[in-house]
């Protein structure tokens, strides 16, 4: 049987992720948000001018663009008071061992060295705005495969990141892909050519260390025809009394044939917003699959999506979130599908408790022509006690011929014959209702690999511990 | 002429009561200074209504009632009456209720509403009164160019048991029209209503209601929409349940075809616990038809051990038929149970299959599959005089 160790839950965050080491910054950009330090930014990675206007005009779109008036609250988001640019040592390492001591004391507390040894295939570490370590196994560089952060790839594949940089989710898609677009820094790119399988994870670590930090990578994802790539990334920052801003942009394109898989463990600290714009072009056969979970963050926003644009093309959610005290988690998925004969599904897993609240927010679109497609959405909520709070918001909108498209949701507390059984057993009643959540979330952890569904249990026996007596 | 003040002092206010005058003027003041819903609301994202000019139908139609198909002997203390004779005669039991439930400022459509609503019911049903034989309202539509805006006032007092039916009739090939078809429905501790309303306006008509109800401790109601007509209806069925143990169910069938487009909102609004709800919306469409369903249940904080259902189902019979489904969830406490589902799908070709492989053809095949359909909710309206009357409607819509 399960010994539930006697942690509360803000406890271990803090000595577990929550501790933060001494800023010492080789170059930290005046607070606000203005053209001078978009150029500023620009200057310092001595980018092509091209990216400049891109930035400059980015930056316009953002300023006339309204906040979204639906949602989580965002009203008290700061844009002046937030540090949009922080680099904290002056080259990239391709060894734990040359990094600058607090970063690397950092990134040991976490366990990246470790699991990278263990079972990754290529790692990337980015400490406030810039990648500060970057390793990918030998044999699959030379079979081409590109791992690398988003401002090298500008720098040394200038054609291939010239083709795709902006495609999937241009500026103008929204306020904070335009923010992110006129700020971004950092990021993954990877590319996968043509029939190469990556057989093995690749992860990026992505933390923020400094007080009223805005990270906004970038990541640009290509995977060619026929191959497949499954990337992986967490994130964690310090609990500080003022907000930090976390607004990234991911772009996928999963050509003909090929499949991606991005896993996303969200565990940043409860002062941190989490607005994410998150979308993948799938072609002809592809299968592109979000599995997304969202556990820490005061506010998240983020709505995974695939757009199907050839026949055969499939898309797959599997969302979990879960909100503690204080915690609104907005997350969900979209699937737009273009093409005929395309397949998608979403499945989200939300757990609600100490007064947090789960939204569940998904859009189903079948444009004309989108014929003889199908979609089913499975929505699942849990509520653990009577303050929380749990909605589900689900758009469907078919324009397209002879399509099926399901959804179903429920909402329910831990049931009480449930509990009953297990506790006859002997099983005490917070072991039970751990039990219960865990078996909840299954369809989601097994979908992990085996360290993060480790990890992810204890988490959420952690979350648990706090809240049953 | 518009509706305007004018219109207003001229055709509708003589001889009401000054309460009421007071109101309409109020409403229309809201009508002038609301701006009309755009697409950037999100109740009227997926609703087009930039092709309606409400100054075209400024003639108002039924501006001294209706008919109204009472029983001869209606039991002692019960109330029928046309809205406006009520209004004058009985305005400590009109003026608390009228416009309550749906507020005049909710949108522009409701102001107009609320301003210029024309003839419709007064039922009031005292205390412990039950009423055998179903009251019908008919609204009856003399033709084309006007506004015809009926509404209904319905008060069940403790105990109480009744049916109601409300009818919307046109003809077909009336030109365009402006038309409501609103209820208020004020059900009290321990009673026990059926509400049956039959939208079958013409085919070029602009339909907007508002069918909303209020249920107290342990009481029932059990709500039936039918929509069949107009070439766009709008149409907000809602429940608040504001008292333990109440249960409503709200049910409704649609047929869209041609170029028709119908738009549901729906509400099950759980302000108290160990109440019920159980919503189920099944909709056909054919040819060019365009529906909209969203519909929220909303669960308060301490409304604990509510129950509650909500789905929408569509068949999709052609190929340029669309179907736009959106059930939503918001609910505030754990000890409930909720679960909502949603499809929209063709006719399932085994079945079709099926029923040609024994030598019925596919018209008449497609047709058994649509009855099949409906089947299961037709089952549940709450009263034989209108499911005989549904189901030859549907049956003729049919065809």
């Amino acid at each position: 049987m399960a010994t539930v160790p006697k942690v509360d839950v803000g406890t271990d965050y803090k000595e577990k992720y929550g501790f933060s080491v001494p800023e010492d910054y080789i170059f930290k950009a005046k607070r606000g948000l203005n053209p001078e330090i978009v150029k500023e930014i620009s200057w310092m990675k001595k980018e092509p001018e091209w990216m400049l206007n891109f930035r400059l005009k980015s930056l316009e779109i953002f300023r006339k663009k309204p906040m979204p008036n639906w949602g989580a609250d965002l009203s008290v988001i700061d844009f002046e008071n937030i540090f949009y640019y922080l680099k904290a040592s002056d080259k990239q390492s391709t060894s734990w061992e040359d990094l600058p001591p607090d970063i690397k004391k950092t990134y040991d507390r976490l366990g990246v060295p470790e699991a990278e040894r263990k079972f990754l295939a290529g790692v990337s570490a980015q400490y406030e705005s810039e990648v500060v370590y970057h390793s990918l196994h030998e044999d699959l560089s030379k079979k081409g495969v590109i791992f690398t952060d988003t401002d090298s790839a500008l720098r040394d594949h200038p054609e291939l990141f010239k083709e795709y940089f902006g495609t999937v989710i241009p500026p103008a898609d929204n306020k904070f892909s335009a923010l992110n677009s006129a700020v971004w820094s950092g990021g993954s790119f990877i590319y996968v050519p043509k029939g190469v399988r990556v057989d093995i994870p690749l992860q990026a670590y992505f933390r923020i260390n400094a007080e009223n930090m805005g990270q906004f990578e970038r990541t640009l994802i290509i995977c060619d025809e026929g191959s497949f790539v499954h990337y992986i990334e967490g994130c964690t920052a310090p609990i500080y009394t003022t907000d930090s801003l976390h607004s990234a942009v991911v772009e996928i394109i999963v050509k003909k044939n090929a499949r991606c898989r991005y896993t996303t463990i969200q565990n940043w600290s409860t002062n941190v917003f989490n607005l994410v714009t998150k979308r993948a072009l799938a072609y002809g056969d592809a299968t592109m699959e979000w599995v997304d979970g969202n556990l820490g963050s005061q506010i998240t926003m983020k709505y995974p999506s695939v757009y199907l644009m050839e026949p055969g093309a499939k898309g797959d959610v599997l969302s979990v979130a879960f909100a503690g005290k204080g915690q609104h988690q907005d997350a969900g998925g979209k699937m737009i599908h273009v093409a005929p004969n395309t397949t998608s599904t979403i499945t989200s897993k939300s757990i609600s408790k100490g007064g947090g609240r789960t939204s569940y927010r998904g859009h189903i679109k079948m444009y004309p022509g989108a014929n003889n497609s199908k979609s089913f959405v499975k929505c699942d909520a849990l509520l653990l006690d009577d303050e929380s709070r749990s909605d589900t918001y689900p758009y469907n909108d078919v324009d397209a011929e002879n399509v099926t498209l399901g959804h179903e949701a429920t909402v329910s507390k831990v049931s009480d014959e449930q509990l009953f059984y297990l506790m006859s057993r002997g099983i005490t009643r917070s072991e039970a209702e751990t039990m219960i959540v865990n078996g909840f979330i299954e369809p989601f952890t097994k979908e992990l690999p085996l360290e993060y569904a480790v990890e992810l249990n204890r988490l959420i026996q952690l979350e648990m511990e706090g809240s049953v007596g | 002429m518009p509706l305007t003040l004018e219109t207003l002092e001229t055709s509708v206010l003589q001889g009401e009561p000054d309460w009421l005058q007071k109101r309409r003027r109020g409403a229309l003041a809201t009508y002038e200074r609301l701006p009309m819903p755009s697409k950037t609301d999100e109740e009227w994202r997926r609703t087009d209504i930039s092709r309606l000019n409400t100054a075209q139908f400024s003639e108002l139609e039924h501006r001294n009632g209706f008919k109204l198909d009472a029983l001869s002997s209606l039991p002692r203390g019960v109330i029928l009456e046309p809205l406006r004779v009520a209004a004058e005669k009985h305005p400590q039991l009109v003026e608390p209720l009228l416009f309550s439930l749906i507020k005049a400022d909710r949108d522009r459509f409701s102001a107009l509403h609320a301003a210029f609503f024309t003839g419709g019911t007064f039922l009031y049903v005292p205390d412990g009164v039950e009423i055998v034989e179903p009251i019908v309202g008919q609204h009856i539509s003399h033709g084309g160019g006007t506004a015809l805006l009926p509404h209904t006032l319905i008060v069940a007092g403790r105990g109480a048991r009744f049916h109601y039916l409300d009818e919307y009739i046109g003809r077909d090939d009336e030109p365009a029209s402006y038309r409501s078809g609103s209820a208020e429905i004020f059900v009290g501790e321990g009673a026990e209503v059926g509400y049956v309303a039959v939208q079958k306006w013409g085919r070029n008509a602009w339909h907007f209601a508002d069918q909303r109800a209020r249920l107290e401790k342990d009481a029932r109601l059990r709500l039936f929409n039918v929509t069949l007509g107009g070439r766009f209806s709008k149409t907000r069925v809602e429940a608040s349940l504001v008292g333990q143990g109440s249960d409503a169910e709200l049910k409704s069938i649609y047929f869209a075809s041609g170029e028709q487009f119908f738009d549901f909102h729906t509400l099950q609004d759980h302000q108290v616990g160990n109440t019920r709800s159980d919503l189920l919306f099944k909709g056909a469409l054919q040819d060019k038809a365009r529906t909209v369903y969203a519909g929220l249940i909303r669960i308060e904080k301490g409304a604990a051990r509510s129950d509650a259902y909500q789905a929408n189902r569509n068949l999709v019979l052609s190929d340029h038929a669309k179907a736009t489904s959106i059930p939503m969830l918001e609910i505030d406490n754990n000890d409930v149970r909720c679960t909502h589902g949603a499809t929209v799908g063709p006719v399932d070709p085994q079945s079709m299959f099926y029923l040609q492989s024994r030598g019925i053809p596919a018209a008449t095949a497609k047709r058994m599959i649509v009855q099949g359909f409906f089947g299961d909710v037709l089952d549940r309206i709450p009263f034989e005089h209108a499911r005989n009357l549904i189901e030859a409607d549907l049956e003729a819509r049919l065809g």
